[in-house]
Order: structure tokens, then sequence, then C-alpha cells
């Protein structure tokens, strides 16, 4: 099993702020894989994959923002209907708690892929083999 | 072994100390008399005549002043001496008002130098140290003060002044930095900076610092001494009656001596004005009683305190004054209840958040808001929505606990909150505003 690090930086909510953390990877030559942002009425958290963690941390740090690592599952899944069911039925039998998911588009365009963030990473990793779903790992993304 | 800079006033007996009041008092009075018609119009309203005060028993009979009273006679209407005799103007830094603008002849500045050099040794300082003075230079009265008393003392003074902090630490290393003097805010930004600047206390040598300027809490305290590596002295004072000094810290760290044998302290009901007992908790006044040009009888501080005659582990008789509680006009009243920023502050401290906050205070629907913004703590950030919800959740919950009323609590990023390098501004009260159209 290879889990895959994903970045997640505390936005204040302010106009311009995601414009700020775009503009720190622009120079720090980073490329976003996958992204997706959760509001609050206070706040908002960025969520990427990149295809350098490492350099994208450094840098963020550096800049002071508030940046945090977690390992996630990224699947890849036939674009058709019913496959994110397919998955979702997978995990639920398995009593696994979805935290979040969001979708990013992959080198395929017949393949669409999943970040999942759930408790328990190995428990839902093992019942995803079991069930055929392909799983990605950061090598995978990073060259995608 | 402590050591003092004058033992024979630090340490002198309380007989012997309320003589020397007594005398100092009754001239005070017959000079602001004889030379201020704003005093004489105030005593002579209230039927007190210079005769009538025999010493600090007859205190009570004066009247009071307050800052109202200082705005009306702006400029020179307090002066007691002529503008000849007048070597220095300083003024307040004007956070709650108008400015109040003082007048020092040489003898008010060495006096005033003098309580300084009193402050600086308590804190260890000798003539050989090197003494780095952080506070803001110019018409405020920590820089000036500082530097004064540093130079009695006999220390290598740094003027700094405030501000450009990176520089601030490169001198500190350079040039051996042992005692910074500066606003407890800006101490905490420089710790924050020197770390930020991967250096630790290890790379510097200072060893005290005294701050004062704005009130600020034990947990504050601490976390100074932490990050910065030194032992943190408080110190006290105001512009309308001389500057930093009026009171300080000693080794026991647990309240500050008041230079009584210039500044008589009284605490006083603030809705009444009795005088209350020893131990009580009210509004602090003060009597100066060897200022020659700008000399404040009764003049009410609007900080809140208590006083203290308890035996004092470093020797000195000089009562004590606990950190105050909070500048009478830095309370708000928040839907009907008491609350103080330092209250707020203790909170974030204990909980493991920076003491950098701000608070806004607003009127909807004829009810009072509570917001605060903190800055999260980076090390307590998570992915997850909810995690962040409730750690606000936590912290409103703590806050409750010591206010009794309900804040909202808003998590901001790290370093969001400007930082100050004098005075920091941590309350909004939009109120106000609203209230006052006009100002």
């Amino acid at each position: 099993m290879s889990n895959v690090r994903q970045i997640s930086v505390f936005l204040d909510n302010r106009p311009n702020q995601l414009k700020g953390v775009m503009a720190i990877l622009k120079n720090g030559g980073i490329n976003i894989r996958a992204l997706s942002v959760a509001d609050t009425k206070d706040f908002g958290i960025l969520r990427m994959i990149v295809n350098d963690t490492e350099k994208a941390v450094d840098v963020l740090k550096d800049a002071s923002y508030a940046v945090a690592v977690t390992e996630i599952l990224a699947i890849s899944i036939p674009d058709a209907p019913g496959q994110l069911s397919r998955v979702l039925d997978i995990l639920g039998s398995e009593n696994v708690n979805i935290e979040y998911l969001y979708a990013f588009t992959g080198a395929s365009d017949k393949a669409v892929s999943f970040v999942i963030r759930v408790d328990d990473n190995e428990n839902a990793a093992n019942a995803l083999t079991r069930g055929g779903i392909i799983q990605l790992t950061e090598n995978d993304i990073a060259e995608m | 072994m402590e050591r003092y800079w004058n033992e024979e006033i630090e340490c002198m007996s309380r007989e012997d100390m309320k003589k020397l009041q007594d005398e100092r008092l009754v001239a005070q009075v017959k000079h602001v008399y004889e030379n201020v018609k704003y005093y004489r119009d105030l005593m002579d309203e209230k039927g007190v005549k210079p005769e009538d005060i025999k010493g600090t028993d007859d205190l009570h009979k004066l009247p009071f002043l307050s800052k109202a009273d200082l705005r009306e006679a702006y400029p020179y209407g307090l002066l007691a001496k002529p503008l000849s005799d007048c070597v220095r103007i300083q003024s307040t830094s004007g956070t709650t008002g108008k400015r109040v603008v003082a007048f020092y002849t040489q003898n008010d500045v060495d006096m005033w130098e003098d309580c300084v050099a009193r402050a600086i040794t308590a804190a260890g300082g000798t003539d050989e140290d090197v003494c780095h003075v952080a506070y803001g230079y110019g018409l405020f009265t920590g820089g000036a003060g500082l530097h004064g008393g540093s130079h009695k003392v006999g220390c290598l003074t740094l003027p700094m002044s405030s501000g450009n902090t990176e520089r601030q630490i490169t001198f500190m290393r350079d040039l051996g930095s042992t005692i910074l003097c500066c606003t407890p805010s800006y101490a905490a930004y420089i710790g924050e900076t020197v770390h930020e600047m991967g250096l630790t206390p290890d790379d510097l040598k200072l060893k005290a610092g005294i701050f004062g300027a704005e009130p600020w809490t034990e947990e504050m305290r601490r976390s100074i001494e932490k990050s910065l590596g030194i032992k943190a002295y408080d110190i006290y004072g105001l512009t309308e009656i001389s500057g930093p000094g009026v009171a300080f810290e000693c080794s026991e760290q647990s309240g500050m001596h008041i230079n009584e044998d210039n500044f008589i302290a009284e605490i006083i009901n603030p809705d009444t004005g009795e005088v209350l007992p020893e131990g009580e908790v009210g509004e602090l006044v003060f009597t100066s009683i060897t200022k020659e040009a700008f000399p404040l009888i009764r003049y009410r501080t609007r900080d809140l305190c208590v006083l203290s005659r308890k035996k004092c582990s470093c020797g000195r008789t000089l009562v004590k004054m606990a950190k105050p509680m909070g500048r009478s006009d830095d309370m708000m009243i928040i839907r009907g209840v008491n609350v103080f920023p330092s209250q707020i502050e203790t909170v974030l401290i204990e909980q493991g958040y920076s003491p950098n906050y701000l608070i806004e205070v607003d009127r909807k629907n004829n009810t009072d808001t509570l917001d605060i913004s903190v800055e999260m703590n980076p090390d307590q950030f998570s992915d997850k929505v909810k995690d962040m919800q409730d750690q606000e959740k936590a912290l409103a919950v703590a806050i409750k606990t010591m206010l009794g009323i309900n804040p909202k609590v808003h998590l901001v990023s790290p370093k969001s909150i400007t930082r100050s390098e004098g005075k920091a501004v941590r309350v909004i009260d939009k109120r106000k505003l609203i209230d006052n159209p006009a100002k």
C-alpha cells in the first residue's frame, strides 16, 4: 500500500488568500495535480496534491502559512455511470467513514481520479484492493 | 544579594518615609496654590486652603484631578514654573484620546531618571550592562525615560527606538545587549523573530527585560521569559506623573514598588472617590510631591489595582502596587459584564495560543457582540474542518468560563494580526463609533 501525501493550508476568509498561496507555489515552480477548498464561515482549508510535496511545504511554511501534511488515498476509476457508487459500496461494507473526497482529472480522458480522506487508511486501502479498485501512488500522480 | 540604587530611600522605615512625604506634600500644595490658578480655583471651590494640609493624613481633603482637567488646562494651565525654567516636554501616546503634554525642569528630569535607575538596578543592571532601549523615542516617555535611567546607572546605552526588528536582533548579538527595555508586546514579537531567524536565547547575552507602558499578564511574562531566556520585570509609569519608573519590580516579581519619596499613592472607590483601605481593589491615584514644573495633585490614573505593604523579600520598604488589572478605560462593558482584554489574553496563552489577538465589540439588534480573532496555532492545524471548528469552540468555552459571556472565536492565519512595535491595539469597539458619531 502506498499512501499519497496531501498538503492542507489554512486560509483566512478574506479576499486574495488563495491568490497568495498560488503566487508562492508559482515562485517555487510547484505544479498542482489535485485541489479542493473547504470553506466555513471563518476560514477555508485548501487541500492539494502537488508534484513536489517537500518543496511546497517548505516554501509555504517560510511564508508563515499553517500547513499540514496528511496521507490520503487516491484512486482511479472508469469515467462511467455507477463507478463512484461502486467505490462507496465497497467502503460502506467495511464501515469506513469518509471525511471528504474530491475528484481530479488524470492523464486519461477515460478515467477519473479521486482523493479520499478516511480515518483508517489501511482498512480502506485493503477493502479497495479486494474490490479491484486501482489505487494511485504519489509517483503515479506526479507523472500524470 | 539584592542591590539598590538608593538604599537609604528604598529601604527607609515607614515612619521616616511618612515624615518625608508629609514635609514634601505641605510644600507642594503651597507651591501649586501659589503658582497655578487652576489648582487655586479647584481648592477654593472645595474650601481647602494650603494651611489645612499638614501632612499626608490630610491628603483626602484635596480635590481630585482627572484626565479631563488635563485636557481643559492644555497646554499651559497646570504649569507651575516659568517656561524658562523648563527644559523638556513629553506627551502621552494619545491611545485614549487627545494628547496630554507634560513639562519638566532639569530637577524633574533628574528625579525621573533617578526613579528609572532604581528600576534598572532592581532588574540587576550595573555599569557593566549593555542596555538595549527599544521603546519608541520621541514625545513618548518610554524611550527618554529608560534612556536617561540607563545613563544614570552607567550602562552602555543602545538607543535603538522601536522597529526594524531584525536589525534590533543583529545589534543584540553583535553588541551583546544584556537588558532589553520595550513594551511587552514588542518583546514578544522580538522573541518570535529571534526564533524565526533560526536563533535561540543562547545566541544572545540578554539576562533581563524591563517591560511596561501597556498591561500584560503573568502568562505573557512567562512566555517572553522563555522565548528570550531572561527574567522579565514590570515597570509602571505615566507621562502625567513623570514617565516609566513611578513604580518598578524587584527580584520577587510580585508587584511594583512605588517610589514613594516622589509619589504618594492612594486607592479610591472610582464611583464615590472614597479612599479605600490597603488591600482593596480600586482606582490608583497619585500625588507628585517633588515635581516642579508639572506637579499633579491626586491625579486619577484610571488604573485599577491594589496596594500592599507586606514585607518584601528584596528588603525594600516602598509600598507595592499589583499589576493593574487594566486601565478603567480599557474595560469594556459587554452585555452588562465588565471585561478586560487582559482576561482574554490570559485564557489564550493558557490554551497555547499566541498573545496576538483582536477583540471586536459591536451591537447588533440591541445586543452586544464580542468577536475575538485569534491566530491559530500552526501545530494544531488539521485538514479536517471539524477539528478546526472544535478548536474554535473549545477556546470559546474557555473564554466564556473566564468572562461569563459567550464570545465568537475566529481562528485566523499565523502572523496575520499586525504586530505592534509600541503599544498594541487589541480592541476595536464599534459601539463607540455609533454612540458618538461626532468623534
